[in-house]
């Protein structure tokens, strides 16, 4: 089996090497979520200095999607997650 | 005790050059790269480290053959830290960053810095910019460079510069071509501005050939036009576009903007130029003069740190004084071809995406606010990104620089605590 991460508990497939914010797009995955009433995170600058596309890593620190290499077993969720149970 | 190390941050054309003629003069250099590997925006390698079937410049293909080849001519004398995000230098003088690998935030002090950090792309605000599905062309290039896969589904492209139909062949060719390219600027109008383009002997080349692609794959490419407003629609965007007098509008799944590029100097701190441990800045993050100038600037300020600590005369960085001065006429050129009048956004239109604020409330400030009233009354500036994406846009919605802000403060990113608590300071001290 390829490997995997997970965007709210659904598995997404992803190639070695590959960012998280290039997996999801080709999931078609474009809407990252709401921090809380304003616009949905999303990748947008892909150099990590917009900060539009940081997400939640179950067990670890939330990371900027386009910068941080995709890893199997990966469980992510949008912002407001953080701490929430998608682990 | 082994010698202290010059430090660098950014592992693009500019910061790879600095290191190696850093270390080709025998000194140590750590270089720090947010990304796991070096190349920074411009010579983004494919994920699988296959060959790129994006189609690029031979130029550049060769430019970053060379700097590899010597960097790792050098390799025992540089520590290269990938993964590793520049955070600020902090109240002591040490200059912070996280191991995003061990999540660890490290401290050291080097004996220079140089900081590479690049450019950030400019874009003028319209209602909808904040939408997901809007992506800088930027952003997408990078993407597309690495993955090899244009976005799936309609894609418009609006703004201004030469980075519009460059990635628009490059999509094209990769096998998406966008629905059209909106150019804000009209250069006809600008024909002194376009002639020394061509007299400049810049990539003219380089433009005819995506101008072939574009003519080739039927891509329209409008001058005098520019997206006036995105809407959600169904699972893309609806967005209004003005082209020439006329309105029409366009579903995609794709917006791509961008509207230049200027310096990420945003929380850089630089000190006195006679100070103990100098900093200087390099390549885009100093000025804006693209890839070719950047390894030009890297040099420069490379060679600048070794006149300091006294391996070497200054006679070296000025002669670079020339090419770069080219790049810079050659840039001003393509903003006076490309120049266009600024509109005020509509009132609604979001400013400062990280905090949620509008141009209403930006118009709603005092017209000589200081940095820190915008900031702190206005709450522009405050959030995740520290500005770095809203002050450019209200430098140029102000027509005037932002007044500077008392000393940059750490963290440039966001970082963990729990990173922070697991700090680790270097055996220099």
């Amino acid at each position: 089996m390829s490997s995997h991460l997970f965007w709210n508990g659904v598995p997404i497939a992803f190639e070695p090497g590959e960012t998280i914010a290039a997996a999801l797009l080709r999931a078609g995955i474009v809407d990252l979520g709401r921090p809380d009433d304003g616009p949905g995170g999303r990748v947008f600058c892909g150099i990590g200095a917009c900060q539009g596309c940081v997400v939640t890593v179950a067990g670890a620190a939330p990371v900027e999607a386009c910068l941080t290499p995709a890893r199997d077993g990966l469980r992510l969720g949008p912002l407001p997650w953080i701490g929430a149970d998608h682990g | 005790m082994a010698e202290v190390p010059i430090l660098v941050v950014g592992g693009g054309p500019a910061g790879a050059s600095a290191a190696a003629t850093l270390v080709e003069a025998g000194l140590r250099v750590l270089l720090i790269e947010q990304r796991d590997r070096l190349g920074g925006a411009i010579h983004r390698q494919t994920a699988s480290g296959a060959e790129s079937p994006v189609w690029r410049p031979a130029r550049h293909r060769r430019n970053w053959a060379a700097l590899t080849a010597r960097l790792g001519a050098a390799a025992e004398r540089i520590d290269i830290r990938t993964q590793t995000v520049f955070l600020g230098v902090d109240g002591e003088g040490r200059f912070l960053f996280e191991d995003r690998r061990s999540e660890r935030v490290l401290a050291r002090r080097p004996r220079a810095a140089i900081i590479a950090v690049g450019a950030i792309e400019t874009i003028r605000p319209f209602p909808g910019w904040e939408l997901p599905g809007v992506m800088t062309v930027g952003g997408a290039q990078v993407l597309l460079k690495e993955t090899g896969r244009p976005p799936a589904g309609p894609v418009l492209i609006a703004g201004s510069g030469p980075l519009l139909p460059a990635l628009a062949a490059q999509l094209a060719r990769a096998g998406n071509p966008p629905v059209a390219v909106l150019e804000r600027g009209r250069p006809w109008r600008a024909p002194g501005a376009l002639a020394r383009l061509i007299l400049s002997g810049g990539p003219t080349g380089e433009a005819a050939s995506y101008a072939a692609v574009l003519a080739a794959h039927r891509v329209p490419y409008r001058c005098g036009a520019s997206a006036l407003r995105a809407e959600p629609d169904g699972d893309g965007l609806k967005v209004a576009c003005r082209i020439g007098t006329s309105e029409q509008s366009l579903h995609v799944r794709h917006l791509l903007i961008h509207d230049g590029i200027v310096p990420n100097r945003t929380g850089i701190p630089l000190p006195a130029p006679e100070a103990a441990v100098p900093v200087l800045q390099a390549g885009d993050g100093r000025e804006a003069l693209g890839a070719d100038a950047a390894i030009l600037d890297g040099r420069r300020a490379a060679l600048q740190v070794l006149a300091r600590l006294g391996h070497a005369s200054t006679a070296g960085a000025a002669s670079l004084e020339r090419p770069l001065q080219r790049a810079r006429d050659f840039q001003a050129a393509l903003a006076e071809a490309l120049h266009s009048a600024r509109v005020a956004p509509s009132p609604e239109t979001l400013i400062c995406r990280c905090e949620g604020r509008s141009y209403a409330d930006l118009a709603a400030l005092a017209e000589d606010a200081s940095a820190r009233e915008i900031r702190l009354m206005g709450r522009f500036g405050l959030g995740a990104c520290q500005g770095r994406l809203c002050g450019p846009m209200i430098e140029a919605l102000r027509a005037q620089p932002l007044p500077a802000t008392s000393s940059p403060r750490w963290p440039l990113r966001p970082v963990s605590v729990a990173a922070l608590a697991r700090l680790t300071a270097d055996e220099t001290e």
